[in-house]
């Protein structure tokens, strides 16, 4: 590790201004008011850029574009798990919640081997299905701050935050957009969408989800919505026999032990989010079960749509065709008749 | 809470209703040794649309059985009750070991 210089700032800032190399004026200069005491016998050895620096002063309303302001602390370890929450909201979109009653760490960790051993099961080395095993994790949250995270995720609209004027080093004005999750914009649209006495409606996903987040929660989040991993990750944390049996003792030993046992035995899976919609246990189940992923399904879904296309045009056709048909033989009876007329004509003539 | 002389712990609830909360805080209160120590736990989670009631039932080694209602009972008042008969059974214990 490079030791750490302390004075590399103000230097650097020093020089950016070209002080000119003279005799230190003393600080008494400087600071008029502060001359009382002590000021002959104290020199300041950064007095002599100061001199200058004086001189650069920010404007009144400058904000470092690092430190955007916030309605919340922004440097506690709180925020940063809000902000946190809430990248993990918008970004996963498969995420199942779990009570947990007080396991212990050894069981926590049986139970996230176990689950990783069932997952890196169902997918091929070096695809897709890997990386989606590698990045699941099943992680504690702290309930309270999730459900803040959820509320900012279903009510704050970055996009709609009408811009600031703020000010530059140099004094400039420019136009910046305060957005950001601990923002003041986001924790007026959180205020304002869930004060007043109205409950909430329920299409919003916040409130359908706010009952369940009570006590102690983990989640298992997994970064693309695949049946295939959510069936293994069932079979494991919440193994209904049917459909997601328990991994075999000669396959997994390790799942059969009482240590992991007694942790999943005090897992309690809840519900679960999937693409944005809230989903009961045996919703989450139903989802686990689809076979062969979402492929399928859109397979499925192509088929059905072409199969109703050619329906479709046949029907249209057919009414077409129909009407072609009537009028054609409409046609060759009035070609007979006028054909036997003209015969009759010609009779009658001759 | 005293859950020395729980033996049994039977529990049902919708979780999406926000009236289960004190049944589900009743199960976090259970200590991590307390299936290895001989408690049945028996939690059956309701589906999300149904309108039964959260029921909650703690058997004691005396053979007494609680009946609480989670819906109306907070979980303060629910682990007082249950404290209000271990605390019997504790006192009961202590002059037997004496």
């Amino acid at each position: 590790m490079p030791p750490r210089l302390r004075c590399a700032a103000p230097r650097g800032l020093g020089s950016a201004i070209k002080p000119p190399r003279v005799a230190s004026p003393s600080a008494v200069l400087l600071f008029p008011s502060t001359t009382a005491r002590g000021a002959a016998t104290r020199t300041y050895a950064t007095a002599a850029p100061l001199s200058r620096v004086s001189s650069f002063k920010l404007p009144a309303d400058y904000v470092p574009p690092t430190k955007p302001p916030t309605a919340r602390p922004s440097d506690t370890r709180k925020s940063q798990l809000l902000r946190s929450y809430t990248s993990l909201l918008r970004s996963t979109p498969l995420i199942l919640i779990f009570q947990h009653n007080n396991l212990t760490a050894v069981e926590w960790a049986a139970v996230r081997r176990e689950l990783r051993l069932a997952l890196n099961s169902v997918s091929t080395p070096g695809t897709d299905s890997a990386e989606i095993a590698e990045t699941t994790q099943l992680q504690v949250i702290r309930t309270r701050i999730f459900d803040v995270a959820l509320k900012i995720v279903e009510f704050h609209d970055p996009s709609k935050v009408a811009p600031t004027t703020a000010s530059t080093v140099n004094g400039e004005k420019i136009q910046v957009v305060y957005n950001h999750d601990l923002s003041k914009a986001a924790y007026d649209a959180v205020k304002a969408a869930t004060t007043g006495d109205a409950p909430l409606p329920d299409s919003t996903a916040y409130a359908q989800l706010s009952p369940l987040l009570v006590g102690p929660m983990a989640i298992l989040t997994l970064p693309a919505v695949s049946p295939a991993h959510l069936a293994a990750a069932l079979s494991v944390l919440c193994p209904s026999p049917p459909a997601f049996p328990p991994p075999s003792k000669k396959k997994s030993p390790g799942y059969h032990e009482p240590i992991a046992q007694s942790g999943l035995q005090k897992l309690m899976l809840v519900g679960g989010r999937i693409e944005g919609t809230v989903f009961d246990l045996e919703g989450v189940k139903w989802v686990g079960g689809i076979e062969g992923g979402l492929d399928t399904l859109r397979a499925q879904l192509v088929y059905m749509l072409q199969s109703a296309g050619l329906g479709l045009t046949s029907a249209l056709e057919g009414a077409s065709k129909s009407l072609w048909l009537t009028m054609e033989s409409r046609r060759s009876v009035l070609e007979e008749q006028q054909n036997s007329g003209k015969e009759n004509e010609k009779k009658e003539s001759s | 809470m005293i859950t020395r002389f729980i033996t049994d712990v039977t529990t049902r609830f919708n979780p999406f209703s926000p009236r289960a909360k004190s049944a589900r805080l009743f199960l976090s209160f259970l200590p991590p040794s307390a299936r290895a120590q001989g408690m049945n736990i028996n939690a059956q989670l309701l589906p999300r649309h149904s309108t039964e009631p959260s029921t909650l039932s703690v058997k004691f080694k005396d053979g007494k059985e609680m009946n609480l209602d989670p819906e109306t009972m907070g979980i303060k008042s629910i682990i007082e009750e249950v404290d209000r008969h271990s605390r019997m059974l504790q006192k009961e214990a202590d002059l037997a070991d004496a």
